[in-house]
């Protein structure tokens, strides 16, 4: 016998949380006690169980590293999806983005890529109410990292400008630790952990960890539409396999939500479509990387003095991981003309291990770039580096080959690196507009010796952001979900995740992920009664969620740097 | 746990002893260990018989003297060749480095010292089921260079990587997981858990503190260093 609720939310991040939030608010204005819950794959994390360690338990714990044919895609796992790991920069996707008419050969003919209804300014509303939620502030020149100050004295020493960076930071409370990507030890990066769905929580919604969905299948129980099969995952055990105990479940609802990213909906959505057959065939295709394309610059620290008259800098490892970027080479190509030409360059901190992905920048002729000799060197520099991240405007360029049998993608062990079931080929457009990135970050960088570019080596595309495989459209026939993230055809089953981004976005994309499912979770408010939830009451209006660190270590930040400074030259 | 020499800045900065001769290799390797491994390498016979040094080591082994078997010694050296470092005797964690492995073409830790060995034995990295097949082709790409890939100078060593690493080699996926893992072992630290510059030698030679719980004070320029072009952050 399955158990019953009305709404079912697979996946905790962003998306999830926020759907949860938003309808247990719903709940509360009809005077009903919700009857919603999220299931989670993953385990439960407090803050407090973060460490500043990418040591592999910990990462095993939080991460996730799939690697497919020709890209690595790094997730998010457990409760609170990628927003435990990201890095907070919370910023509005330009209108260009949502304009755009260039997409991959053979994606059909030209066509708005985005759904009509949804524009820069319908969006405008759901980008301030996630900003309220998550506390996004904009840090002031005396708060950005020195890292992020450098980038910005780089571009100006070039003739180009550059801009501060929204952060989903409570700047009061950071230690700017340069710590954010193994999680905030101290909850001072606003999580959807300690706001959205803690809130939720807080409202009676339920939230189940270790709950591997595998399967959707229609309901017959009227006014029920959906059923999914859960497996339980051996998350907590002593030596967790993080593999399904063998203990199943099921949930049958109203409304399925599924909110488990493009990495996660995707192939569970293809899986049930042999049941489903109305889903579109457009799923698992026009997977995305959000355009993310990596480079690093390493510094002569006496030119950083000479030409940009600072007092140096080797200190890569302070400050928020993302302070500054810069539009310049998006706002210099207006119109539908440049689609697919556009990107922003901003500096970012992923982490040291990141630094694998570069080009030494010694270039010896027949010597390799990314391992060996000239390597260590480099990597002995590391202090004097910094990371960019151009954010291209590419076509989504991957697709999903098939479904695992189980899950959303082959473990082999307990670790943090699977094996993922899917195709990754970049376009040539992609590969032009990449290019142009690099050739941009070079001609700044290089500008009187300043430093040297670093060229991201890799054969894959390497990506922290994927989106897609669910994509939204305007019709069936280019997309699975509609401009309100519902399964064209299947009433009552939602993406509302990043698997239902069209494009890439040119931004960081957890704030226009969150702001779609803002939207769409009020389009589903707006309709509720006709999906058998309480009906919106007159009045209704959202709030914002309570801000619920839960047992948590006040931050201690230490008054100077001196002695650690001291010892890190000691070394160099 | 024997304790490891650390680098300069907290203290001792020396040259290591390094067996010089077979004679010490042997010491530091059993007759049983080489046969166990070189069948675990999965071409048995036929590398054996090509391998000039073979009988040099058997000759002078002696029982129960051993270190770092064969194929993890072949794992040291190809981390060391990913990530060359200092010659060294003992890893970050206290494991001992095999005499062969380092190379010592870099005057700094490299990722035999930072344990890249108790990685790839890690089951939550899994690379042990990669293991024989990578060795296996390791050793057969280095025949062609002239010996065992732990007999190869280090100028040999980068030539067998680069031809492992060829994007035209079917089992290229296989070598690149190789390579990660002495990255995620000097970069990320991955065998030790919260590390710090005090202990982890990658920490060192980057030169990052590792954790920092009461984060940093002085970590901006603290004054307007471009133009901005937006009011907000983001574009209209």
């Amino acid at each position: 016998m399955a158990e019953r609720v009305d709404v079912c939310i697979v996946g905790s991040g962003f998306g999830g949380a926020i759907s949860a939030y938003r309808l247990a608010e719903l709940y509360q204005a009809a005077g009903v006690s919700p009857s919603i819950m999220v299931l989670e794959r993953g385990r439960r994390h407090k803050h407090t169980d973060f460490r500043q360690s990418t040591d592999i338990e910990h990462l095993s714990k939080t991460y996730g590293l799939v690697q497919g044919q020709g890209a690595q895609v790094v997730i998010g796992d457990g409760v609170g999806g990628g927003s435990n790991l990201y890095l907070a920069a919370s910023l509005r996707s330009p209108s260009e983005t949502f304009e755009r008419r260039d997409r991959r050969p053979g994606d059909g003919p030209e066509r708005r890529m985005w759904p009509s209804q949804i524009t820069r300014a319908t969006l405008n509303p759901y980008y301030r109410r996630v900003e309220l939620a998550l506390r996004v502030q904009r840090p002031s020149w005396k708060q950005v990292a020195k890292s992020g100050g450098l980038w910005a004295a780089t571009l100006a020493h070039a003739g180009h400008t550059c801009d501060r960076v929204p952060l989903a930071i409570d700047l009061n409370r950071c230690i700017q630790a340069k710590w954010c990507h193994t999680g905030c030890i101290y909850a001072a990066k606003n999580s959807v952990i300690t706001n959205y769905l803690a809130s939720a929580e807080q409202l009676g919604v339920q939230v189940r960890p270790s709950s591997q969905v595998e399967l959707i299948t229609r309901s017959t129980a009227t006014p029920y539409r959906y059923v999914v099969n859960v497996s339980e995952i051996d998350n907590d055990s002593a030596n967790p396999t993080r593999q399904p105990t063998g203990t199943t479940t099921q949930i049958e609802c109203k409304v399925l939500i599924l909110a488990a990213g493009a990495m996660g909906s995707t192939p569970l959505l293809m899986r049930s479509r042999t049941t489903m057959p109305s889903v579109s065939d457009q799923v698992g295709k026009h997977l995305g990387v959000n355009g993310d394309h990596m480079a690093a610059i390493e510094y002569d620290e006496r030119k950083v003095r000479d030409l940009l008259g600072l007092p140096g800098f080797g200190q890569f490892y302070k400050g928020n991981h993302i302070t500054t970027m810069s539009y310049d080479f998006w706002t210099s190509k207006p119109g539908n003309a440049n689609d697919g030409k556009r990107f922003t360059l901003q500096e970012i901190y992923l982490s040291p291990l990141a630094h694998t992905l570069y080009d030494d920048a010694r270039a010896p002729a027949g010597e390799p770039s990314f391992y060996g000799l000239q390597k260590k060197q480099a990597l002995s520099t590391f202090n004097n580096h910094i990371e960019i991240l151009a954010m291209v405007e590419d076509t989504h360029d991957g697709e999903f080959i098939a479904p695992p049998p189980f899950g959303s993608h082959v473990r082999p062990n307990a670790g943090p690196v699977g094996v993922g079931t899917f195709n990754y080929q970049l376009s040539d457009q992609s590969i032009a507009v990449r290019e142009a990135a690099d050739a941009a970050i070079r001609s700044i960088a290089e500008r009187r010796g300043l430093g040297k570019f670093m060229k991201l080596s890799m054969r894959h595309v390497f990506c922290a952001h994927p989106l897609g495989g669910c994509r939204m459209a305007d019709s069936k026939d280019y997309g699975v979900v509609d401009h309100r993230n519902e399964v064209f055809d299947n009433a009552g089953l939602f993406c509302i995740d990043s698997s239902a981004i069209p494009t890439s976005l040119g931004v960081n994309p957890s704030l226009t992920i969150s702001a779609v499912s803002e939207r769409a979770v009020a389009q589903l408010i707006d309709r509720a009664a006709d999906y058998g939830l309480p009906a919106k009451p007159a009045g209704f209006t959202p709030g914002v969620p309570g801000v619920a660190l839960g047992p948590h270590t006040t931050p201690v930040r230490r008054l100077d740097d001196a002695a650690v400074d001291a010892k890190v030259r000691s070394y160099s | 746990m024997p304790r490891k020499q650390r680098r300069k800045g907290v203290g001792v900065d020396q040259d290591f002893d390094v067996p010089g001769g077979s004679a010490d290799l042997g010491r530091l390797l059993s007759r049983r260990q080489i046969l166990q491994r070189a069948t675990v390498l999965g071409v048995g016979g036929l590398i054996l018989s090509a391998l000039p040094a073979a009988d040099r080591i058997l000759a002078t082994v002696a029982p129960s003297e051993a270190a770092v078997n064969l194929a993890d010694a072949t794992l040291q050296a190809v981390a060391d060749t990913f990530i060359p470092g200092r010659q060294a005797t003992l890893t970050d964690l206290g494991h001992e480095i095999h005499p062969l492995a380092i190379a010592g073409v870099h005057h700094e830790p490299g990722a035999v010292e930072a344990d890249a060995l108790a990685l790839f034995h890690d089951p939550l990295i899994g690379f042990d089921a990669l293991e024989p097949a990578f060795l296996a082709e390791v050793e057969t790409r280095s025949l062609l260079r002239g010996g065992q890939f732990l007999d190869l100078d280090f100028a040999n060593r980068i030539e067998v990587m680069k031809a492992g690493l060829a994007a035209a080699n079917p089992s290229v996926v296989v070598w690149e997981a190789a390579a990660a893992v002495p990255f995620a072992a000097f970069m990320a630290e991955a065998t030790l858990p919260n590390a710090s510059i005090d202990t982890a030698s990658g920490y060192q030679v980057i030169g990052h503190p590792g954790v920092a719980p009461n984060g940093y004070a002085e970590y901006s320029y603290r004054r307007k260093l471009s133009r901005e072009r937006t009011l907000f952050g983001y574009l209209g």
